[in-house]
């Protein structure tokens, strides 16, 4: 089986626990106004242009026998330092079935996770959820028009994921990038942990703090960073999440 | 850090206010020296003990305030005991290595701190009787220095009391003859002699392996109630804090290359890891203080525990250029096969860099010559039409490395090193033996650094690959476009830099030329003697020839322009892309480390942004702890950022303690030579 994938990191050490390569799949279905990995947005390969004028290609298709061979390579070397595969994108979702394919070819021998922004239907959600060792997964806002607005899709689907999470039977952490005035409210960070209060198998929080680099490859895609919110401050940060004996970490 | 260090701190190293008691010498009149030795018609064993003398004599005693441990240098220059004419006829009739000096070793401080300077001094008079003439010579150059050092040691004292400070007089009263009887004795006689040897004319003068030897001291103290664990780790600090009083007089290429290394932990012989509350202090004491001197090394392999990577890994984000690491697995049996007696090769240190040396007993030159790998392929690749396989043209490489490896051979021939009686009391044996050290020790063995191995590599994989396997570019385009600087030949270059197989990408395609190519550098010194009877030793440092070897070399089959910069050390290439520290780490693993282990480490370089979770922390010392398990025998590790280094070139005045790693050691980014600026910066181009 084939998928895209536009990059594969080694020693990412921002995407779960000890040395990981973090894998990223191509295509997204949301459109995030401060996306920082704007070409993984597209579904295809495309072609980036640096300010030099060099053009590269972004995306390749690759088999699942062939990056789950590549994986495997570390193998040791995760097992030594407790760490794994991280698939992200991209929503690694909207390719579930490449996802799936890979995971089962190299699991239990590697510790797994999924980044996901959990926009996905029940059905897939909680397949994938159910062959990971880990899942991260973003919440952009709680708010059912901000989200619309920002990100361009609807969450009901996404917050019905992440309730049914809260009951399941993978560790996971919850990430909230912050962006200023979109969703660094004390009102959106109450709801979320009133959400994950009495989850079951929930890690942390980690709140991502948003930075400017965000915007830096779009000129690449010939794409202008425009976000619809003042990127030149600094988003505010809550704790909401102690009381209801929720850990947390801001990144 | 305590207010007394930090006042310290804010005197030495920011107001730097000791420097203006430092006078010339030849406002003293040492300049003379030489020429009245001449006319004396003095031996260099006379005159290297009468100008220790001259200048321990030129010496006041300073005190600073608030010090506790002290000894600060006021001459700002070295007098010599050659005259021009003199030194010019040696090195027309010698091979001369730098600056002809002993250097570059880790003296035996041990001996010294346990026995004392007056049973070292009675051990040199004692053997007077019987000596020949030039051994009684060299015995008495020594027995005067002592003496000098001695007489400085008194008035310092004196100046104490006449300051009030009683304490220090009383501690320089003790140990002014006697064996160091607690910490801060210890301490003391310790600053003191590293102190002498460097006023010696001796440099690159380490530190060695500084937390097993005051480690005992320390321990006694402690049992004894004589001291806490806090006031030993304050002496400790002003210890460290000591090591940059000076260390702008001393000599090196750039400001801040002086070598003053020091080597925690390690396996012992019985196999016990050897580190101990020093060690930890050593490190908290580096990141607490935050300078470039004393430089730490840790002393690591597979069974090191992963918490002793993360203490490194704390100086290592907070931007020090160190700890360096080196792996006991690899380097202690490499120096087993070079002859080294077992217990010997269990004390290694590093030198002023890299080099793996052994302290006390040896005279090696670790760093007496560079060979480049890449020079070898620019040399051949003419001649690469001539060849039907890779194997033909592989055979010539071979042939290049093995014909200038026999030149140095040549080249080293009847050399000769300065005397250095201090070097000399400082030694194992060379009193007992009434010997100067600079004549040889148990040890005489030399180290060739190997510079440009990954553009060696990344060269022959190309030409391997694309002329030979899979023919798609014919012997004569590579040399035509190589010698064109690709101009015309720019989707050619475009090939090479972006799609041939490279060292640091985990592609055992190059990997495996990279294992072969050391393999045939570390051979083709296998089996040579130097006159003195010591080996060779290859290895993958590069010290200042990375610079050297770069500008105005020509273009290279890896896609490499001319004037282009080759990576420092054993380093990937800089315009390697889409690299990961991991592979980089699994690649620079892979070759025969044991073969060429004189020293030379893989340098990483991390934006500081990697540490914005303090998580990564723990997965950097993975990361080094990973090299090591897999066989990698040296790294260093660098944190930097950018913009800040852009900044710090057009705003010097800004960064003042802006810490880089250069090549072997730290220095201040500002005080660097530009082509050293750049070449930092250029780094993190391609920024892991």
């Amino acid at each position: 089986m084939q998928g895209t994938i536009f990059s594969i990191e080694d020693f990412a050490v921002n995407d779960g626990p000890g040395i990981r390569t973090t894998v990223f799949l191509k295509g997204c279905p949301l459109c995030c106004q401060w996306c920082h990995n704007p070409e993984g947005i597209s579904f295809k390969p495309q072609i980036l242009i640096k300010k030099n004028g060099e053009e590269s290609v972004c995306g390749k298709t690759i088999t699942s026998d062939e990056l789950a061979e590549k994986l495997l390579r570390d193998e040791k070397i995760f097992q030594l330092n407790e760490g794994g595969v991280t698939f992200t994108g991209g929503e690694p979702l909207s390719q579930a079935d490449f996802l799936l394919d890979v995971l089962s070819k190299i699991r239990p021998r590697i510790h797994t996770a999924v980044e996901t922004s959990g926009f996905a239907t029940s059905t897939i959600f909680r397949k994938v959820v159910e062959n990971v060792d880990l899942v991260l997964i973003d919440n952009k806002s709680t708010d059912a028009q901000i989200h619309k607005k920002y990100t361009g899709v609807d969450n009901t689907q996404i917050l019905e994921n992440l309730q049914w999470l809260c009951n399941a039977n993978t560790p996971f952490i919850v990430r909230v990038p912050l962006i200023p005035t979109v969703n660094d409210s004390l009102e959106n960070l109450e709801k979320l942990s009133d959400i994950l209060k009495d989850a079951k198998n929930l890690i942390r929080v980690e709140l991502l703090r948003y930075h400017k680099t965000a915007g830096a490859k779009y000129y690449m895609l010939g794409k202008e960073y425009k976000p619809d919110f003042d990127t030149s401050l600094a988003p505010k940060t809550f704790d909401t999440f102690t009381k209801n004996k929720i850990k947390h970490i801001i990144l | 850090m305590n207010e007394r260090i930090q006042n310290l701190k804010q005197y030495i190293v920011v107001e730097k206010r000791h420097h203006a008691l430092r006078r010339s010498g030849a406002s003293l009149g040492l300049n003379e020296l030489a020429e009245d030795f001449r006319s004396a018609g003095m031996s260099a064993q006379e005159r290297a003990g009468k100008t220790i003398v001259a200048t321990l004599n030129a010496e006041i005693p300073v005190i600073l305030p608030n010090e506790k441990i002290v000894f600060t240098r006021t001459l700002k220059d070295i007098p010599e005991y050659f005259t021009q004419a003199e030194w010019d006829e040696i090195k027309a009739n010698h091979f001369i290595c730098e600056k002809g000096e002993v250097f570059n070793l880790s003296a035996d401080y041990e001996r010294i701190l346990n026995e004392g300077l007056d049973a070292r001094k009675a051990t040199a008079t004692k053997l007077l009787d019987g000596a020949t003439d030039e051994e009684k010579i060299f015995l008495n150059s020594v027995i005067v220095s002592v003496e000098a050092l001695q007489d400085l040691i008194d008035r310092y004292a004196l100046e104490a009391e006449k300051l009030g400070e009683q304490d220090i007089a009383q501690v320089l009263r003790a140990i002014r003859g006697g064996k160091a009887t607690s910490f801060r004795e210890a301490l003391q006689l310790l600053r003191i002699m590293h102190f002498s040897i460097w006023i010696a004319g001796n440099y690159h003068n380490t530190l060695g392996r500084l937390d097993q030897y005051l480690y005992p001291f320390y321990s006694a103290d402690i049992d004894n109630g004589k001291i806490s664990k806090e006031e030993a780790f304050d002496l400790l600090e002003e210890f460290f804090l000591a090591c940059n009083k000076d260390s702008d007089l001393y000599i090196g290429m750039q400001q801040g290359d002086n070598g003053q290394s020091v080597v925690l932990g390690g396996r012992s012989l019985s196999g016990e890891y050897m580190f101990n509350e020093i060690s930890e202090m050593a490190l908290q004491a580096s990141y607490e203080l935050a300078l470039i001197d004393p430089k730490i090394n840790i002393r690591v392999d597979s069974k090191t525990p992963l918490e002793i990577f993360e203490k490194g890994s704390e100086l290592t984000k907070i931007g020090l250029g160190f700890p360096q690491y080196s792996n006991d697995d690899i380097v202690i049996p490499s120096l087993i096969e070079k002859g080294y007696a077992p217990e010997d090769a269990h004390e290694y240190v590093v030198a002023a860099c890299w080099e793996f040396i052994i302290p006390k007993y040896a005279l090696d030159i670790p760093n007496i010559d560079a060979l480049s790998l890449s020079d070898c392929i620019t040399a051949t690749l003419p001649d690469l039409p001539t060849c039907a396989t890779f194997e033909d043209y592989y055979a010539l490489v071979e042939k290049e490395i093995q014909m200038r490896a026999n030149a140095m051979l040549e080249r080293h021939k009847n050399i000769y090193i300065k005397p250095a009686p201090l070097m000399s009391l400082m030694s194992d044996c060379a009193v007992e033996r009434k010997r100067d050290i600079s004549y040889g020790m148990k040890y005489n063995n030399y180290g060739i650094h190997g510079t440009g191995v990954a553009t060696a590599t990344d060269s022959l994989s190309a030409i391997k690959k694309y002329c030979f396997d899979e023919k798609i570019v014919s012997t004569q385009e590579m040399v035509n476009a190589v010698e064109a600087n690709f101009e015309g030949y720019e989707n050619l270059q475009k090939m090479l830099r972006t799609q041939a197989p490279k060292m640091g990408t985990d592609d055992d395609y190059a990997d495996s030329l990279a294992t072969r190519l050391l393999d045939s550098f570390g051979n083709a010194f296998k089996d040579f003697k130097n006159e003195r009877g010591g080996c060779y030793r290859a290895g993958t440092g590069t010290a200042m020839y990375y610079v050297f070897h770069g500008k105005g070399y020509p273009a290279t089959p890896d896609g490499r322009n001319k004037d282009e910069v080759i990576p420092a050390n054993y380093s990937p290439s800089l315009f390697l892309e889409n690299k990961g520290p991991m592979a980089v780490v699994k690649s620079f693993a892979k070759p025969n480390l044991k073969n060429v282990a004189n020293g030379g480490p893989l340098t990483l370089e991390f934006d500081s942004s990697v540490f914005r979770n303090e998580e990564s922390v723990r997965k950097l010392a993975m990361l080094v702890r990973t090299f090591i398990v897999l066989g990698g025998h040296q790294l260093q590790l660098n944190t930097v950022n950018r913009a800040k280094l852009l900044d710090a070139k057009a705003n010097p005045e800004n960064y003042r303690s802006l810490i880089v790693r250069v090549w072997g050691w730290s220095g201040y980014f500002v005080e660097l030579d530009e082509c050293y600026q750049d070449h930092v910066i250029a780094r993190t181009d391609f920024i892991l």
